[in-house]
């Protein structure tokens, strides 16, 4: 670590990655609550709402914290301000554990969700953006905090990199995209309408953008390759995303009440969304073809698992079912699960972690650290979350074929036919939890234990 | 191109694309109210309500939600309104094996959430959701069970693994109620038999056609 001021970042992993432990552990809850719907004291939509909203805040807590590394890294200078740092962080904190503790409110007795001022008190009820207006606000003042305390640190060094920039822009995208969910509509469909502004162009838009910044960040942390090459594929890759994405949105408008062109624009915008990812996976593998050097061998892999595994959960699970044909039939099946559950996994989780394997050694000044941990949590959570996905990708498929082309009766499908996927996704659950587990071990332990020197096995010619 | 070309080809290019989100966003918008009923003072309280109990933490609507619990798109075309009232309140008194739990909506409340859920189900989705394309073609069928096709009992009602949960599973009802004065009455009148039955009333059956679905309806041993 170069500067002090770096160390910041620790706290927003720390809250980061516990939040990922309750993340899952509640996904495990909403797994069983398919086999038993009064499983346990909250109602299913409590739990779900838990465990994505969970998942979207510990995301972009580990990407403030990554940021937070990048832009005194890049800009080559301390913070603007570290007790302001100090301040967003708790006031993230305080804020998420306020909205938390209102979900549960709420699961416990429906009621408390009460109208004040024309809006619901503890949750939005729309997906994703469940937390109320007032915690709407206090989210963006965050942000805006976070965003101003990055450029005041930008503009007092005057080092405007590739890197830095389109970091920023991406997350400057990402704030002004949670303001089209900001406001109240009578029409269900305008609702929606702006629900997937918000949604689709972020995880498709700014999210992937910021992702983009950060793997050429990482790709250069650990390769030492040349700026100005990573840079250039960059800009390229990001480019793309947006020009696919920006229209991609469309394959949300084919079936809302929306009009009929957005079927066109829809289709082929979103057909188009995979060729940055995939240019992204070529990107990574040509920068550890090039450059043999390397100083952080897992925090490289997991970065190389990001780009290939954003590819195949967002690209490939993403155009299964993004041209209006087959979104006719798969639209809202838990086809839409399973490229859910993948698309985040390889995009952001798989980022976030590798952002943590890089930078987490340099803040705590490690220049060697234990690997096998990290190795065998990768390997836990990804078989696991394959198996996950290809069991809900089973089950979307029986859920289409039957519901939808057959036309039998929904809850006999998911009662009947489609038991033993439930079933088996919640033992999958486990094996990621454990994953988890052993991530969270080596977050807190990294740096701080001993480093084994792997024992040489004498000799490889036993008989 | 140099660097700082591919980087400008980012931004404006970007730009570019975002401007023309911008004009379809505008055009979308003053095409969406006319592709769907007006928006009483009901619908919008019922909108509101939808929301304040988080029914999309479960359901889907337009497709879009959670994959829980039923899409909630054609409700109103498919089950009675006095039906889905009744189970908004208490579905676990409706349907014994129901998974959805008794939130505490209460009966003004329900009225509401019903006329939402029609005013959703008259927007055009460009087709969504098809028709199921593979059904079975249903036989031409005589008699009772011909009645039985007619009036849409499958909806709520599963015969041999065919049709519906909402009510209960008919294919042994005849063991449970042998009695085809009380099937006459109870089909007439649901809540005269069965204490304040979610069925709706089939009153306007003719006599033969009644008789012929009672016939029918103890054949089901
Ligand atoms: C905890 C999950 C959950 C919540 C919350 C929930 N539902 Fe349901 N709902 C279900 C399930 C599951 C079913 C399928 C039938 C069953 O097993 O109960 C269902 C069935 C229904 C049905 C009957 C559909 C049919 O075609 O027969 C309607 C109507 C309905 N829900 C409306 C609502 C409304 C309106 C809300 C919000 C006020 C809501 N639900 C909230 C789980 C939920
Ligand atoms: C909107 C849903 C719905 C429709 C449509 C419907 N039913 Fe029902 N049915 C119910 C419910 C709910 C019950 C349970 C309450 C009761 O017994 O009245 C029920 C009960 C019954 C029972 C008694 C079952 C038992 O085990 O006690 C019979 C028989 C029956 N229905 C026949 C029919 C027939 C025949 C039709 C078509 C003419 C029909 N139902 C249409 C919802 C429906
Ligand atoms: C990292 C990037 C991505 C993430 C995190 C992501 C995530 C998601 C999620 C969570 C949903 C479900 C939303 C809901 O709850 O209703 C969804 C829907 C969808 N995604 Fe993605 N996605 C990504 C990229 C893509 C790409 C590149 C494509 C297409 C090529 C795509 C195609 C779709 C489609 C068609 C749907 C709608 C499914 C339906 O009709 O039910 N996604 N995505
Ligand atoms: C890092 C790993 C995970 C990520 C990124 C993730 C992400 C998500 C997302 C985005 C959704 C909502 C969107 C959708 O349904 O399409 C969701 C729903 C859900 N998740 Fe996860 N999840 C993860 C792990 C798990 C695990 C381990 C389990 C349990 C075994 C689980 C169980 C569920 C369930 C049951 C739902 C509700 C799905 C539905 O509505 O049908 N998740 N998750
Ligand atoms: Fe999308």
């Amino acid at each position: 670590m170069k500067y002090k001021s770096q160390k910041i970042a620790q706290d927003f992993y720390t809250f980061a990655v516990l939040l990922f432990f309750v993340q899952i552990a509640v996904g495990i809850i909403a797994a069983f609550q398919f086999i038993w719907p009064d499983f346990f004291i909250l109602n299913f939509n409590t739990v779900r709402t838990l465990h994505i909203n969970a998942l979207v805040v510990w995301l972009l807590t580990g990407l403030m914290g990554a940021t937070y590394f990048v832009v005194p890294e890049e800009s080559q200078s301390e913070l603007w301000s570290i007790p302001l740092a100090r301040f967003q962080f708790w006031a993230t904190v305080v804020a998420v554990t306020v909205v938390v503790v209102g979900y549960i409110w709420m699961g416990l007795n429906p009621q408390a969700n009460k109208f004040v001022f024309g809006t619901t008190l503890l949750n939005e009820g729309r997906e994703y953006i469940e937390a109320p207006r007032w915690a709407d606000l206090l989210i963006a003042l965050s942000v805006i905090l976070f965003l101003f305390n990055n450029f005041m640190t930008m503009y007092k060094s005057r080092r405007w990199t590739g890197i830095q920039g389109t970091l920023l822009g991406g997350l400057t995208f990402l704030t002004l995209m949670y303001l089209p969910g900001m406001f109240y509509t009578k029409s269900m469909v305008k609702d929606q309408f702006w629900w997937w502004w918000v949604v689709h162009l972020w995880v498709e838009g700014s999210w992937e953008v910021i992702a983009g910044a950060l793997l050429a960040f990482m790709l250069m942390k650990v390769t030492n390759a040349p700026r100005h090459v990573l840079e250039r594929w960059m800009y390229i890759e990001v480019a793309l995303v947006l020009f696919t994405g920006i229209l991609g949105l469309g394959h949300h408008y084919y079936w809302i009440g929306t009009p009929r062109y957005w079927l066109w624009v829809g289709g082929i915008f979103s057909a188009l969304e995979p060729i940055p990812l995939l240019l992204m996976v070529w990107d990574a593998f040509r920068v550890t073809r090039e450059h043999r050097v390397v100083s952080n061998r897992l925090g490289l892999f997991y970065a190389v698992a990001h780009a290939i595994f954003n590819f195949v959960g967002a690209g490939l699970w993403g155009v299964i079912h993004t041209l209006p044909m087959v979104n006719k039939w798969t639209h809202g099946t838990q086809i839409t699960t399973a490229h859910g559950h993948l698309a985040f996994y390889g995009a952001y989780v798989l980022l976030v972690v590798s952002m943590i394997y890089i930078t987490l050694p340099l803040i705590r000044g490690a220049t060697e650290f234990n690997t096998s941990r990290g190795y065998r949590s990768f390997w836990w959570m990804t078989i696991s979350m394959i198996f996950i996905v290809l069991t809900i990708t089973g089950a979307g498929m029986v859920q289409t074929y039957m519901e939808r082309l057959l036309g039998l009766d929904y809850v006999t499908v998911k009662a009947n036919y489609n038991l033993w996927f439930w079933v088996f996704r919640a033992i999958f659950g486990f094996g990621f939890l454990y994953g988890v587990f052993l991530f969270v071990v080596d977050f807190f332990k990294l740096g701080k234990e001993p480093v084994e020197v792997p024992v040489k096995v004498a000799s490889e010619t036993t008989t | 191109m140099s660097n700082k070309g591919v980087r400008n080809l980012f931004i404006f290019g970007s730009l570019f694309f975002f401007v023309i989100l911008l004009g379809l966003t505008f055009d979308t918008m003053s095409r969406i109210d006319k592709r769907a009923p007006e928006i009483t003072e009901e619908v919008d309280q019922g909108k509101r309500l939808w929301h304040k109990y988080d029914c999309i933490g479960c359901h889907t609507i337009l497709g879009n939600g959670s994959y829980f619990a039923p899409d909630l798109t054609k409700t109103t075309a498919n089950k009675p309104v006095s039906y889905i009232k009744k189970f908004l309140v208490n579905p676990r008194k409706v349907n014994p094996r129901a998974s959805m739990p008794v939130l505490g909506i209460t009966e003004e409340e329900a009225e509401k959430i019903v006329a939402f859920l029609d005013w959703i189900s008259k927007v055009d989705t460009n087709g969504w959701p098809p028709e199921p394309v593979l059904a079975a073609v249903p036989q031409a069928m005589a008699g009772g069970a011909a009645v039985y096709q007619k009036y849409d009992c499958s909806a709520c009602h599963m015969i041999g693994g065919v049709g519906g949960t909402s009510g209960p599973d008919l294919t042994h009802v005849a063991s449970r109620q042998p009695d085809p004065e009380w099937h006459r009455r109870h089909l007439v009148d649901p809540a005269s038999v069965v204490p304040d039955s979610a069925m709706p009333p089939f009153a306007h059956l003719s006599e033969e056609e009644l008789n012929q679905l009672v016939d029918y309806l103890l054949t089901l041993k």
